[in-house]
């Protein structure tokens, strides 16, 4: 950010992209934070995939509580007072996008493969954030689960300096539907709430949960 | 006074101004109305939807102020309904493509073959679709151009939506030298495409090798990208595939023939050591 003849200009010079905007303002405060991952390369959906490394087995009637990692995108922001606007959005992590379900009634998602740890792991946090993935299964027959696809329009982020972090569930209706949701509360105490590209926005996010229904 | 003139049974000058005021007025509240609603579901509500809220509104208001103009102007809504059938009928005969068009239109927007935004071909034109009005389909060709198409043509004619679906595959054939690689090449190709954000991950892209042409080994590759920027990515990745084979000195093939000789040429006698193009045979 620098000076420029009585005004301000943004200007950013990485990842192959070059960034310049002159922001027509004198004053004002920059807020640099983690935010959903759906602005890069395009916005093109609101679906997050996560795909399992490996095949994860549910218990009847079990609770499981899992970790996983998520793709972040780093948004900053400009607010001359109460709020706040998004001038760029970059991210260091791959980008990909997959289908879940048929051409036809399926919807796009963004793709991310993640390892399943039972504990904690330690995650690079300009790159991956930590998700505390809470699966219920009410069936009474194991469920094996590949993959968990999230409404990302309702990511609840928190950050710290070491870790981005959110809480999600995913309660297995049957052996092939389940359904996803996140909550509002930080992995760890003293986690900053992001300020997400959404709500930033004041989109009124009205189902944050969504019904995996085709397939697990 | 003028205004208290009869003009037909008991009504006056005054009653035909009101009954115009009235629908003047109407059509101005509508007009503005489908403009506010417009203005303001604009970022709230899909385009297509936000159309059709935005006429149904604005048809609604002209309606209710037709109906409440009819009994100023002396008709009575009783007498209409019996008068219906025979108005009906004479409306039908002289008006069929009018009234043909605008059936299809209403099937048109219960059956939603085609959406506003859409990328269409109806009977060979393609474009984007405008609007949809109840009497006519408007497209905006690749080429910039309008197109009005009746209604009627539109529902009888066969329709190709190509974003109905969220995704789409496109192809290509990667002819490469009999001398390469081919195991390689479907790698190099595999990778590019893992690489793409928009080459979906699932379906599974394939490149495999399809036929052994008369020139070349041909690889077959299938991609699926998202419907809305499959053409996009259709052309970024050809030529990044035909540069990433090149830089691993593996060539795309052109087409040539092997010609025999009967008689060896004359001062090729004793060269047959010398290098030779690498897909001519020894005996060539």
């Amino acid at each position: 950010m620098q000076k420029d003849r009585g005004g301000l200009v943004y200007k950013r010079d990485c990842l192959e992209e070059h960034i310049e905007k002159r922001l027509l303002a004198t004053k004002g405060k920059i807020l640099v934070t983690p935010v959903e991952p759906l602005n890069k390369p395009k916005a093109l959906t609101q679906y997050l995939l996560v795909e399992f490394e490996k095949t994860l087995a549910i218990e009847p009637e079990g609770t499981e509580k899992i970790f996983l990692t998520f793709p972040i995108e780093i948004a900053v922001y400009i607010s001359p007072d109460k709020d706040f606007e998004v001038i760029d959005i970059l991210t260091l992590t791959r980008q990909k996008f997959t289908l879940y379900g048929d051409p036809g009634n399926g919807i796009i998602c963004k793709y991310w493969k993640s390892d399943v740890f039972s504990t904690m792991p330690s995650v690079n946090p300009i790159q991956e954030g930590l998700m505390e993935l809470t699966v219920a299964n009410t069936n009474a027959q194991w469920v094996e689960l590949t993959k968990a696809v999230f409404n990302a329009y309702g990511m609840k982020l928190y950050y710290s300096n070491t870790m981005v972090s959110m809480k999600a569930s995913m309660n297995l209706k049957t052996r092939n539907r389940a359904e996803t949701d996140f909550l509002d509360s930080p992995l760890k105490k003293g986690m900053k709430k992001s300020l997400e590209v959404y709500a930033a926005r004041k989109m009124s996010i009205t189902a944050p949960k969504f019904i995996m229904e085709f397939g697990l | 006074m003028i205004l208290n003139k009869v003009l037909y049974h008991s009504v006056t000058v005054f009653d035909l101004i009101t009954a115009a005021l009235i629908v003047i007025i109407a059509a101005v509240i509508a007009k503005v109305l489908s403009l506010y609603l417009r203005r303001f579901l604009k970022e709230k509500i899909v385009k297509e939807h936000l159309e059709i809220i935005a006429k149904v509104v604005s048809y609604s208001i002209i309606v209710i102020a037709l109906l409440m103009v009819l009994p100023i102007l002396g008709v009575r809504l009783s007498g209409l309904l019996v008068a219906g059938g025979i108005v009906g009928l004479a409306i039908g005969f002289a008006s069929q493509s009018i009234i043909g068009n605008l059936i299809s239109g209403l099937f048109l927007m219960i059956e939603r073959p085609v959406k506003i935004g859409n990328a269409v071909d109806i009977d060979g034109t393609a474009g984007i679709v405008e609007d949809i009005s109840i009497i006519a389909t408007t497209l905006r060709t690749f080429d910039g151009l309008y197109v009005r198409l009746p209604n009627q043509n539109v529902f009888t004619s066969k329709i190709t939506n190509f974003v109905a679906n969220v995704a789409r595959r496109f192809e290509y054939v990667v002819g490469i030298r009999y001398s390469d690689d081919a195991d390689k090449s479907v790698a190099i190709i595999k990778n590019l495409i893992e690489e793409h954000p928009l080459a979906l991950k699932n379906p599974e892209p394939q490149a495999f090798v399809d036929n052994l042409g008369d020139n070349a080994v041909n690889i077959i590759v299938r991609i699926w990208s998202p419907a809305t920027e499959w053409y996009g990515v259709k052309m970024e990745l050809l030529w990044k595939i035909k540069q990433a084979l090149e830089k691993e000195g593996i060539e795309i093939a052109f087409p040539q023939r092997v010609v025999w000789f009967a008689n060896e040429l004359r001062g090729w006698e004793g060269k047959r050591s010398e290098p030779r193009h690498p897909d001519l045979g020894e005996n060539a």
